[in-house]
């Protein structure tokens, strides 16, 4: 018991160096996205794309990432954000004719604001799995009573005429996921990020210090909907159409998950470098495996967890070789 | 009046198939933490194997329900044992994504296998009915019920007369302890994930005789797995199964009163209150 312990200790100190993370891989990714700035010139219908999911998946990423990795609280229904950034964009194009991706992204935030504040409050009482649960069943509902009111389109989705200079869509993302980018960052800074931290390592112990986690719970949900609800609003602008299953899509609900503990779960760069590894991963497997991706993909995951489970990130902050690998991957076997 | 009979009846038969698929993912769920997402896939492959056996040697799907078992449990004992050993210790989200990752390996292998077209098994007595008074009864529902219940009153017998059952509640209650009387707690996490399997191949076989069969037709049932976990208090035999019966009357009704379309709605909305409100289920005790 002692011996595990001590590692156990060692990982978390490994792991989770200050709250901040790694200040190299902080510089690393404020370069990446200057580079990414330059992507539109290269008039590439295909390579916009890609990174405009890129872009879309980091964003996402870092949404869950602020519930999930910073406060602890695992969410499996951040889609519902998204989902509801996405009507947001439709419903402003079918009902007032308005295109102006700005005002989408502001009005999207703001609805997912509302949606976490009212249901927050008593969903995030709960803990663990259940809250896990909670999420996955608001995130399936939604999807299915949206998916039954015709006002908002019903079964047969909503179409919504893109704006003309297409490339304003992937300024838009990249917009979004920098800001959300650099709020991690100013959050994990700030008192704020600790009082997440506090309630993830031991919500009595933060209680008694004086951190009110309900508030600071329903808080970092809030931001969490927010950064995702943004991300939907510009990609529903981008797709053109919209319906249940494109917005409550459950890739959308599970990469940014995946993307999170591929580059390290709890850390301001891991999002974003996650969201790139797998994407070059995904896209990869694509183009030279097209009938069996899907295939490649679950055993990507396999091995992720099995031999990455605490990032890419952390690896180089890993001490010991090769044998600090292996000695690492036994911590959590029975 | 009729109606209403008839949707209770039609709730409870299909309650039993939940009740079944509740029960190992309850099992695995209350004695190792894990969420096991790929439960919803080996639902399928014992769906499948009933399908084999049935078009190959013309197996009777209810003979196929030991066969289903025994192979599911081989399977989800080496999965265990091999891969998820490894990480069982490591926060949830770890094994969740795991299991997240080995269903979708293995609805691709099956995929690439059987491709994507829809199968069906009919047997003999697959369109015969009974009535019960203003009730219609479909034979092969009815007897799925037995067989769904005989299986949850077996499992119940495992757990409290056999050793390894003793083993299995001593290990859940506490790890260290268990460990200390000679529990060979790797061995014990086998058997537990590999009785999930097995029981989720047994429901599959069930659920081939009502459903399509296709590759991806064990994904619904994972959430519905939740939920009857959640009605019912996790990790009991006795709870899994009238939280199964409780589902499906409440999905009966809610087909019938509000509309297919919303069915899967209801039963979320009904897990979202029963967790904010008896957050350890109707049959739940009060502490963990």
């Amino acid at each position: 018991m002692a011996a595990e312990a001590a590692s156990g200790a060692t990982l978390r100190r490994v792991g989770f160096g200050g709250i901040t993370g790694s200040r190299g891989a902080f510089f690393a990714c404020c370069g990446l996205l200057v580079v990414l700035l330059a992507v539109p010139s290269l008039h590439n219908g295909y390579i916009e794309n890609l990174f405009r999911g890129v872009l879309m998946f980091a964003t996402l990423s870092l949404g869950w990432n602020v519930i999930g990795g910073y406060t602890g609280y695992v969410s499996f229904g951040n889609v519902v954000f998204f989902g509801l950034g996405t009507y947001t964009t439709a419903m402003l194009w079918d009902k007032l004719h308005q295109q102006n991706i700005a005002i989408a992204i502001v009005t999207a935030m703001a609805v997912a604001a509302i949606f976490a504040l009212v249901l927050g409050v008593p969903i995030l009482r709960l803990r663990g799995h259940y809250f896990g649960i909670a999420t996955l069943g608001i995130a399936l509902a939604t999807q299915e009573i949206i998916a039954n009111i015709d006002w908002l389109g019903g079964g047969s989705g909503v179409t919504i005429r893109q704006i003309d200079n297409f490339s304003l869509y992937y300024y838009a993302m990249w917009a979004v996921c920098t800001a959300s980018f650099l709020a991690t960052f100013l959050i994990a800074r700030s008192k704020l990020g600790y009082a997440f931290v506090a309630i993830r390592e031991n919500e009595e112990a933060a209680t008694i210090l004086g951190v009110d986690p309900t508030r600071y719970k329903v808080l970092a949900w809030m931001i969490s909907g927010m950064m995702a609800a943004a991300a939907g609003a510009v990609f529903a602008g981008a797709n053109g159409f919209i319906d249940a299953p494109t917005a409550f899509a459950t890739d959308d609900n599970v990469f940014p998950i995946v993307m999170a503990i591929l580059g390290g779960v709890g850390t301001i760069a891991g999002p974003l470098v996650g969201a790139l590894v797998l994407t070059a991963i995904n896209e990869t497997l694509w183009s030279h495996f097209p009938e069996i991706h899907t295939l490649f993909f679950g055993a990507v995951i396999v091995l992720v967890v099995l031999f990455l489970p605490r990032g890419i990130l952390w690896l180089f902050k890993l001490r010991g070789g090769w044998r600090g690998f292996i000695a690492s991957l036994k911590v959590y076997r029975v | 009046m009729e109606l209403f009979f008839q949707d209770l009846v039609n709730g409870i038969l299909a309650g039993g198939i939940f009740a079944v698929i509740a029960l190992g993912f309850s099992l695995v769920w209350g004695i190792m933490n894990i969420i096991n997402l790929a439960h919803g896939a080996f639902v399928m492959l014992g769906a499948y194997i009933a399908y084999v056996l049935f078009s190959a040697f013309h197996l009777d799907p209810f003979i196929s329900i030991p066969i289903a078992f025994v192979l599911m449990f081989g399977f989800g004992y080496a999965v265990q044992r091999y891969v998820i050993n490894f990480v069982v210790r490591a926060p949830m989200l770890t094994t969740f994504l795991l299991t997240f990752g080995l269903a979708l390996l293995i609805v691709n292998v099956v995929l690439v296998i059987f491709h994507g077209d829809i199968k069906g098994i009919t047997t003999s007595y697959s369109g015969a009915n009974f009535t019960l008074g203003p009730v219609t009864v479909p034979w092969a529902k009815f007897l799925t019920l037995i067989a769904a219940l005989a299986i949850t009153v077996l499992m119940q017998l495992f757990m409290t007369r056999t050793k390894t059952g003793r083993a299995i509640r001593a290990t859940s209650m506490d790890i260290g302890a268990a460990q200390l009387a000679g529990v060979r707690v790797a061995h014990i996490y086998a058997i537990v994930f590999g009785l999930g399997a097995g029981l989720a191949g047994a429901a599959g076989v069930l659920v081939s005789m009502s459903y399509s069969l296709q590759p991806s037709m064990g994904d619904p049932f994972i959430i519905k797995a939740f939920v009857v976990c959640v009605l019912g208090g996790l990790g009991s035999v006795e709870g899994a199964l009238i939280g199964g019966l409780v589902y499906g009357i409440l999905e009966s009704f809610g087909s019938q009163w509000i509309g297919t379309g919303l069915q899967d709605a209801v039963a979320l909305v009904v897990l979202l209150i029963v967790l904010v409100v008896r957050p350890r289920g109707i049959m739940g005790k009060a502490t963990a």
